[in-house]
């Protein structure tokens, strides 16, 4: 009771904080968190859980536009995030003897995963709810095995090693600026393999995407997702392509994940098929109804929630480190059981979601009781 | 004055039930049409076929003299056909403004690319598209004034969400409007002030196909009444010539043992 008292305490003083506030500070300690390594207050390796956090937030981001705004559960998600990160390895790495340009690989690695979301939505988009998530929890599954087994593309369990760092301009485009006078120390800053690096270029991307998203969401396309997702028969009758839309927020999602996939085999050097198992899958599905769907700054707070918390955790636990790895799961699962008995709506809900979790307006329900009795008046009208 | 609809031997069935059968009727520019009937009589049905939701099994559907028979319910919203549903099916999650919004899907076009990037040319057309959806929430006064139209729709009262229903159907500024018991689970007052929007929606220029059982409504704002029974049309004309046609009459009694059907 106590600490539910605290809780509820606490959840209204921060709700007296304008959400724009809120917005700005997680910006702002987001953009300068580097900086705290380079003064020397925090260790590296928490550098590195940063970059992965962010990752994992864009994995978020682009779940929950399927998810928050389309209404689609996709348990297999983690797929497409393997085919942009192996399309970026194969391409970058010794593996091949490949070194295509970062942005061409960016762009190639979004697209493939985009057609993947093409070839698994076309077929699946007429199915419901329940069997949705079990057709794609099976793409996720089958997109995993075949990396394993497909030895000669992509080295199987052992993976694809040695990814060469991102250049943001082409070798010789860096070597001919630094011919007409540019300075190493700035030059340095184009090649892309320190993790304060890869935590700028992700959180660049995070701030696009995250802007890109919240445009749409704010248009007719993001309107149609939430029709769909409300009511699917007074949506298309109002107008709206089901099968268009659905497939749209599918491809879009799984773009998004292309991307991620992508800066997170440059950034790891090394993937294998481990790191896209199933339970990564349900995890991001987790960060997005942690942070509370449909809400794009929810969705941020999740994913960093439940990427970062454990490997801070664990980063601590030193000696008890495996023994942290065992219960990960477990806290895991308590977590969300948590949240769904305390705060169903998630930590940072859209502003409708929250109102009809919680704030039902006895005077409402008295109105709706009304009218319900009307219904019977009525019918003794006609029969009168 | 020409016939904004035309139902052509229309019939649709469900296993062994003949819903509808070989129906026909037009509806003539800029009246109000209704259509009664006893409970499962196939009026519903009639509106779900008209919408795009099942394909007829025979049949035409022509909409100012085009075929819309077997079109996707998107396409035929898109002709110029919108509808309510007899059980209230709004966006609960959404605003009341954004409800109103997503029937000018159709009227919109907003590419996705385009949208993203909230270039200029998406902007004016969000702002027009709020402005005029501001304008049909204006056609129920004081019912979605100011703050309102921020609320969830799931918040409204009963009436106000049928109001709303009415509204999004508006908003595509159809060329035939059908509303399914528009005035369902109302008390008198609230019918009432719906049966004058009805009509003043008719002042408008608007051509409309109801569904009713509420027969002071009925008589209210018809221009011609149809009768339905068994999926077959068993009356047509003015109000008072259906009320008082024998058919309709036994239909009603044998539904429901005693009372009148006026
Ligand atoms: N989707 C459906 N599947 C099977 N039977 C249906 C379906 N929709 C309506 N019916 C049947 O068709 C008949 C007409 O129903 P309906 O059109 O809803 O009647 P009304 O609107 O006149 O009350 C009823 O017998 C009803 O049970
Ligand atoms: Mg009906």
């Amino acid at each position: 009771m106590g600490l539910s008292r605290m809780l509820q305490t606490l959840r209204s003083i921060t709700e007296r904080v304008p959400r724009r506030v809120w917005a700005v500070a997680g910006f702002s300690l987001a953009a300068i968190f580097p900086l705290f390594n380079v003064l020397g207050f925090m260790p590296t390796a928490w550098l590195r859980v940063g970059v992965v956090s962010l990752v994992f937030v864009m994995l978020s981001l682009g779940l929950n536009v399927v998810m928050g705004e389309a209404g689609l559960l996709n348990l297999g998600y983690i797929a497409f995030f393997a085919v942009g990160a192996y399309t970026t390895a194969l391409l970058s790495s010794p593996k091949f003897g490949l070194r295509w340009p970062f942005w061409a690989l960016l762009v190639l690695s979004a697209l493939l995963a985009m057609v993947a979301g093409l070839l698994i939505g076309l077929p699946t988009l007429r199915l419901r709810g329940d069997y949705l998530a079990i057709v794609t929890l099976a793409f996720g599954e089958i997109v995993r095995l075949t990396i394993t087994n497909l030895q000669p593309l992509t080295n199987g369990p052992n993976g694809v090693t040695g990814i060469y760092p991102p250049r943001l301009l082409s070798q010789g485009a860096i070597d001919s600026l630094q011919a007409s006078g540019w300075s190493e120390a700035l030059l340095k800053w184009l090649v892309i393999d320190k993790p304060i690096e890869y935590y700028y270029l992700v959180f660049v991307f995070v701030v696009i995407t995250a802007f890109l998203i919240s445009n749409l969401k704010n248009s007719r396309v993001g309107r149609a997702w939430n029709a769909l997702r409300e009511d699917e028969l007074a949506a298309v009758s109002s107008g709206i392509t089901a099968a268009r839309a659905k497939l749209l927020s599918v491809v879009l999602s799984a773009g998004v994940a292309g991307l991620a996939g992508s800066v997170y085999a440059y950034y790891s050097n090394v993937i294998s098929p481990e790191s896209f198992l199933f339970m990564q899958s349900v995890i991001v599905v987790c960060m997005v109804v942690l942070g509370g769907m449909g809400s794009i700054p929810g969705v941020i707070i999740g994913a960093i929630v439940l990427q970062a918390l454990p490997q801070v955790i664990r980063e601590s636990a030193g000696a008890m480190r495996s023994e942290f790895e065992v219960y990960r799961m477990l806290i895991f699962g308590l977590l969300i059981v948590a949240m769904v008995i305390f705060r169903p709506e998630g930590l940072l809900p859209d502003k409708l979601w929250r109102q009809e979790v919680h704030e039902v307006d006895p005077r409402e329900l008295e109105k709706t009781r009304q009218s319900l009795f009307d219904v019977e008046e009525g019918h003794q009208d006609l029969e009168a | 004055m020409g016939n904004v609809l035309e139902l052509q031997g229309m019939s649709m069935s469900f296993g062994g039930l003949k819903a509808v059968d070989n129906l026909s009727f037009s509806v003539r520019e800029n009246e109000i049409l209704s259509i009664i009937g006893p409970n499962g009589s196939g009026k519903t049905t009639t509106f779900n076929v008209i919408s795009g939701l099942y394909e007829p099994d025979s049949g035409d559907i022509l909409l100012q003299g085009e075929s819309v028979a077997g079109l996707r319910p998107d396409q035929v919203h898109e002709r110029g056909i919108s509808r309510t549903f007899q059980s209230l099916r709004l966006f609960g999650n959404m605003t009341v403004l954004d409800n109103v919004l997503v029937g000018m899907h159709t009227r919109t076009k907003a590419g996705v690319v385009a949208a993203m990037l909230r270039l200029p040319s998406v902007r004016r057309e969000e702002a027009a598209a709020k402005a005029k959806a501001q304008e049909v929430l204006a056609m129920f006064p004081g019912r979605f004034s100011g703050p309102r139209q921020s609320d969830p729709a799931f918040s409204l009262s009963y009436a106000n969400r049928r109001r709303l229903e009415i509204a999004r159907a508006l908003a595509s500024e159809p060329a035939l409007l059908l509303l399914d018991e528009p005035v369902a689970g109302m008390n008198p007052m609230e019918s009432r002030e719906v049966m004058e929007q009805i009509k003043e929606l008719r002042s408008r220029g608007y051509t409309i196909l109801m569904i009713e059982h509420d027969m002071k409504v009925v008589e209210g704002v018809s221009d011609r009444v149809i009768a339905m029974d068994h999926g077959v049309k068993i009356a047509e004309g003015s109000y008072q010539e259906v009320a008082t046609n024998h058919l309709v009459v036994e239909a009603y009694l044998g539904k429901r043992g005693a009372g009148t059907a006026s």
